[in-house]
């Protein structure tokens, strides 16, 4: 104890030393190597809290689930309009629109070499209803049964031509009965305690899809490795290594060939990576937009119809696309561009500063000053709430409201905004499947409509018209009273739908088969 | 209390930013003081701390753009017309570095002058009046160095709202301890001394005996530890700005515009010149509080070791 | 050293037992506190944690309370939590579903090992530097010396974090960015969870190096503020013993500079350094959240903070109680260092 520490202390730092060089030739050890053994790294900032399929609804689950369980139907490449048959092989729809009757695929089968009946079909979907996670939605007022071993029906309680868009969605991905079963896993009523399959499946998955789970950390890392089982074509990398990194670090990894593939830039941070860097831009389907609670208990002043007029056209629209960068657009109404229905944008708001100066003047409120929240510590596709909340706060001062900016990280926001008690949110929505009716939620008393102070009745009309499209199965009435809600709702909904950002997909210009997908981002399994 | 203080050795409340330095043998500090060359470093300082001081009044004048105004196209590098560039909402960063002046150097010092206030009056409370009082308000001190400031500073913010003036808050309650343990030994060594003896004995009243007579020992070294820590209490609010837990956008704030940078950091410039002017201001203050330091005399370097 | 008296032991004892009886006690005080926190805090765990659709579901939200024994009153909630702990149990975070004990069994390594090597580079640079400004004193060395202490005491880590990422990493390419290990690379089998260390008892030099380059600059900036304490303190250590007696007797003596200052002035100066070390390095324990958040290192500090944004009740109880212990412990190590090192205060 008594002999001087530095000697120790110089030869530890002489080891870090060499060591610090020896490294320094061996960091791209996880790049692909030749030959069949190949691994990809996908950076992304991880939104995960499970793999479970009837407990998965976050982003980066959606990617996950999508390669590792398969649903009855899916899409191909970008396209989210039409959905192809994957473990079915059709969609029949009775006369009343109610029971869809679909055929299954005789030769899919697990990762334990099972093969897939309509038993599992039956226990995958049911079990996504009873669990009562987040997903449970897609299956509300569904009932599934099985015909034979080869077929299964589906039934809903009102008529649903959205029905097979849900069913691409990964949660609903069929697992193995027999062994989530085992697991612990139940698909009966009373299965939200019962349940307890989550933690066998985040180590061992069970699905029939081209890869498998090998480690799964949710801060962390997931790793996927080919499921050698596949009944399928097997996919081009053995091995896929998603890792859980921010924004800012994607754009030097995937610079340096440290990944190949990165999800979350903003457009800005993709702006410059070098000449064997492909970035792939198109519009996301995550709109960002901003209301004002419309209940006078709430706010006297955001309720106002006429202020709400001067917020609608004193927001500069065009600016706001122009700070979220390259390949973002305005989106004309609550539904994103890229899904039947959206509007045209001629109909969009387009910024009118008067209009904004004489609503206000007309509506009687002297000087407002309003409180906006919005999450503080999130990003959609790289874009910060933050940035956008100030440049809305700076547009709106101009026609003479004041703002204040209420951040709190998301968690803490997220009460106010699920109890309708914020005066003024800015928020973003992303589908829960690509089909318009998931953005009737914009009606009133429905989820955001009752977030934003708009109670069933507030608008008889148009709750009528929703409730109409909602079991419309002919696409040219569709997109018409789609379009009719819409406009709508830019007149008198307490909603302003700001832009959808880019989805910007940033990868090495070897990777083959990138794809952007509203729901999983990207399929991983076509990737080569 | 004979036995050694069972936790007396503070642990930093936050990256690593308590000054162990104050625990420097004393003698040292003697022998240094009389070196002459260290002056210039106390007076480079002094003009820093100056000239920034000048910067936060004189902001609306110096800077050539609106801090809050999106005035020019996004991400701009600096040029002649924009001397720093310009950020992610096309602000004019050079402008917002002038601005935040206003906003750091006020509230750290505000951040020091609350936590001295607390931490002597608790500090003193315990060194006069010993026994459990002081028992209980040392043990107070070891709970708040062993919590972690991450947590307390989270629950802070998230119980009052996002704002600078809470990040004020959270910290105080993060770093009074180490002015109570100060105040307290400093009141300690104090107490013993003849002439509060004979006030004590002459039937004043605590409070008096503490406010007119252990007051003026204890105030003189108080006040060079807390000018000392103004460069680490803006650190410490920079730190939790930079995690979002402090200033809320669109404030100028530099800590907020490190984060910024960090976003978008190809864009080199909107996180550096922030952090300079951190460093300038932090480093400022920390030249003319060692200067001050050694400028002590031994006794009171003695007692400030904490 | 003088054999010591038997009651010499036992007095050892008592005061380490007395010590971590205190530090026990506190560390209830801690778990107190942090579970009071987390009820004031405005924020329901069950929205925080049951995600968008299922929280709409009452039933949904009474099942989870029920689940993590949040519908029981509050001191019995705590009185549970303490029962468990007991036993080890630190109950499961609702944010990663894993036990909060193995989180912590993963997080804790990871922050130790940057905190570790940090320290070593402060020690060697702090020290190093220290001695030399000393024996220069006053002169040119010595000035540059100081500005740079005061330097590294004022840099925002943060910042240099950043500036460091971006000139080494990103520009430079010379050092990967972010992360503990290559993507994909196997984690060492756990041994110390320090990978570097793992690596090297496993014998696999490859890991080894790429753990080492991943550890490097975060370890230096992290660093960075505490070379300048330990120059500084280094500095005026020495300065003190320089000024002994003995040693102006040693120089009388006419023994030559180089043994004069190691044989008489180091050992005694570093005496001193060892325990400031110690303190700085629970500083740097508590203190990576700023630098793991930039080099996306998945320690202790990216634990607490993800905790405390997602009120994460068991994880911020979990990360709380190890912080305490932390605490405790090297305040012991770092008093009994100093009581068995330095003979005046043995002496007293």
């Amino acid at each position: 104890m008594r002999r001087p520490v530095y000697p120790v202390a110089v030869a530890l730092a002489a080891t870090l030393g060499l060591s610090a060089c020896g490294g320094g030739g061996d960091d791209d050890g996880g790049s692909a190597s030749s030959g069949d053994d190949r691994t990809l790294v996908v950076d992304t900032s991880f939104q995960l809290t499970t793999s479970d399929p009837a407990r998965m609804f976050e982003p980066t689950g959606q990617i996950v689930d999508h390669v590792i369980y398969e649903t009855l139907f899916t899409f191909e490449g970008t396209d989210s309009t039409t959905p192809l048959p994957l473990i079915a092989t059709g969609d029949e729809v009775s006369a009343d629109g109610l029971t869809h009757t679909m055929a299954l695929r005789d030769d899919v089968t697990f990762s334990d070499g099972t093969p897939l009946t309509a038993d599992d079909v039956v226990f995958s979907l049911n079990r996504v209803a009873q669990v009562k996670g987040n997903p449970s939605f897609l299956m509300d007022g569904v009932t599934v049964a099985k015909v034979d071993d080869t077929t299964v029906t589906l039934t809903t309680a009102t008529p649903d031509p959205a029905l097979p868009f849900k069913l691409t969605n990964p949660a609903l991905g069929v697992v193995n009965s027999a062994a989530v079963t085992e697991a612990g896993g139940s698909a009966d009523p009373g299965a939200d305690t019962a349940d307890t399959a989550e933690d066998a499946l985040n180590e061992e998955s069970q699905g029939s899809g081209p890869y498998v789970l090998d480690t799964f950390d949710v801060q962390d890392q997931v790793v996927l490795v080919r499921n050698e089982e596949y009944w399928g074509d097997a996919p081009a990398y053995s091995r896929i290594v998603m890792r859980n990194t921010e924004s800012s670090v994607q754009s030097v990894n995937v610079r340096s060939g440290d990944s190949q593939l990165v999800l979350d830039l903003s457009a800005d941070q993709a702006a410059d990576l070098g000449g064997d860097v492909t970035v792939d831009s198109s519009a996301s389907a995550n709109v960002f937009f901003v209301y004002t609670n419309n209940d006078p208990a709430v706010s006297p002043i955001t309720s106002n119809p006429a202020f709400q007029e001067a917020v609608r056209y004193g927001i500069d629209y065009e600016a706001l696309v122009e700070l979220a960068g390259e390949g973002a657009s305005q989106t004309p109404g609550v539904i994103p561009t890229t899904f039947l229905g959206a509007l045209d944008p001629s109909d969009a708001v387009a910024r009118d500063v008067d209009r904004a100066k004489e609503a206000l003047a007309r509506s009687g409120v002297a000087d407002p000053t309003v409180t906006m929240s919005y999450p503080s510590d999130v990003q959609v596709n790289g874009l910060d709430f933050g940035d956008l909340a100030a440049a809305v706060q700076q547009q709106l001062a101009e026609v003479g409201i004041t703002l204040e900016l209420a951040p709190a990280p998301v968690q803490t926001a997220l009460e106010g905004y699920r109890a309708g008690t914020e005066q003024m949110g800015l928020w973003s929505w992303g589908p829960d499947y690509p089909d318009p009716s998931d953005y009737l939620v914009f009606t009133p008393g429905q989820l955001v409509g009752l977030r934003a102070g708009w109670p069933a009745g507030a608008d008889p009309e148009l709750e009528q018209a929703a409730a109409a499209v909602a079991s419309e199965f002919e696409e040219g009435a569709r997109t018409e009273q789609y379009t009719a809600i819409q406009q709508r709702l830019n007149e008198v909904g307490p909603f302003y739908p700001l832009i959808q950002p880019a989805q910007v997909l940033a990868y090495s210009s070897s990777l083959d088969g990138v794809a952007f997908n509203p729901s999983w981002t990207v399929d991983l399994a076509d990737l080569g | 209390m004979t036995a050694p203080d069972p936790l007396v050795v503070p642990a930093a409340p936050l990256a690593g930013d308590t000054d162990v330095a104050a625990v420097a043998a004393p003698t040292a500090a003697r022998t240094l003081a009389r070196s002459p060359w260290r002056r210039p470093l106390g007076l480079i300082g002094l003009v820093v701390i100056v000239l920034w001081v000048l910067v936060a009044i004189a902001a609306p004048l110096l800077a050539p753009f609106d801090p809050l105004a999106q005035v020019a196209p996004k991400l701009l590098e600096p040029s002649g017309e924009h001397w720093f560039g310009t950020d992610n909402l096309g602000r004019d960063v050079f402008s917002r570095v002038l601005y935040g002046a206003r906003l750091s150097v006020p509230l750290a010092i505000l951040l020091v002058v609350l936590a001295t206030l607390v931490g002597s009056v608790l500090g003193a409370v315990a060194g006069y009046f010993g026994r459990w009082v002081d028992a209980g308000i040392m043990r107070l001190t070891d709970l708040v160095f062993a919590f972690p400031g991450i947590i307390l500073a989270m629950a802070v913010t998230a119980a009052l709202g996002a704002g600078l003036r809470n990040a004020v808050l959270a910290l105080v309650v993060v770093t009074w301890p180490s002015y109570a343990r100060v105040v307290r030994g400093l009141v300690l060594s104090t107490r013993e001394q003849d002439h509060i003896q004979a006030s004590r004995l002459l039937g004043s009243s605590a409070l008096r005996t503490l406010a007119v007579d252990v007051r003026p020992t204890v105030l003189g070294p108080v006040l060079v530890l807390s000018a000392l820590d103004v460069g680490n209490a803006v650190l410490l609010l920079s730190g939790l700005s930079f995690l979002g837990l402090g200033a809320r956008p669109p404030a100028p704030e530099w800590g907020a515009m490190v984060s910024a940078g960090a976003q978008v950091f190809d864009s080199w410039w909107v996180g550096l010149f922030p952090g300079l002017a951190i460093l300038t201001v932090v480093l400022a203050f920390n030249f003319l509080g060692d200067t001050l330091r050694d400028a002590l005399d031994p006794r009171t370097a003695r007692a400030l070791r904490g | 050293m003088a054999p010591r008296a038997p009651w010499r032991h036992r007095a050892l004892l008592r005061f380490v037992l007395r010590r971590l009886l205190a530090g026990l006690l506190l560390c209830l005080g801690v778990t107190l506190v942090s579970f009071l926190l987390t009820q004031a805090v405005p924020g329901d765990p069950v929205t925080a944690n049951l995600g968008q659709r299922a929280s709409e579901d009452p039933a949904a939200v009474a099942a989870f309370r029920a689940a993590n024994g949040l519908d029981q009153p509050l001191p019995q909630q705590y009185l549970t939590y303490l029962g468990n702990l007991l036993t080890g149990d630190f109950g499961d975070s609702q944010q990663t579903r894993n036990p909060v004990a193995s989180d912590l069994g993963e997080k804790v390594p990871a922050t130790m090992e940057l905190a570790l090597a940090a320290i070593v580079i402060a020690v060697v640079l702090g020290v190093g530097f220290g001695i030399v400004a000393a024996l220069y004193r006053d002169r040119w060395p010595d000035q540059v010396l100081r500005v740079l202490s005061l330097t590294g005491v004022s840099v925002p880590t943060f910042w240099l974090a950043l500036i460091a990422y971006y000139w080494v990493s990103f520009k430079a390419d010379l050092l990967p960015a972010g992360g503990r290990l290559a993507p994909g690379a196997q984690a060492p089998e756990q041994v110390t969870g320090l990978y570097t260390v793992d690596a090297l008892l496993a014998g696999d030099w490859a890991t080894f190096g790429d753990a080492a380059a991943h550890l490097v600059l975060p370890a230096m900036v992290l660093a960075s503020f505490t070379v300048g304490v330990l120059l500084r303190f280094t500095r005026a250590s020495v300065l003190e013993v320089l000024g002994d007696e003995y040693v102006r007797a040693a120089r009388a003596k006419g023994l030559p500079e180089f043994t004069v200052v190691r044989r008489h002035v180091l050992r005694p100066a570093l005496v001193s350094v060892v325990t400031v070390t110690g303190v700085a390095f629970a500083g740097l324990l508590s203190g990576t959240v700023l630098v793991e958040q930039i080099f996306s290192w998945r320690g202790l500090g990216a634990y607490a903070y993800t905790s405390a944004l997602a009120l994460d009740l068991p994880a911020i109880m979990g990360v709380s109680v190890v912080v305490a212990i932390i605490y405790v412990l090297l305040n012991l190590v770092v008093d009994l260092l100093y009581g068995v090192i330095d003979p005046r205060l043995r002496q007293s």
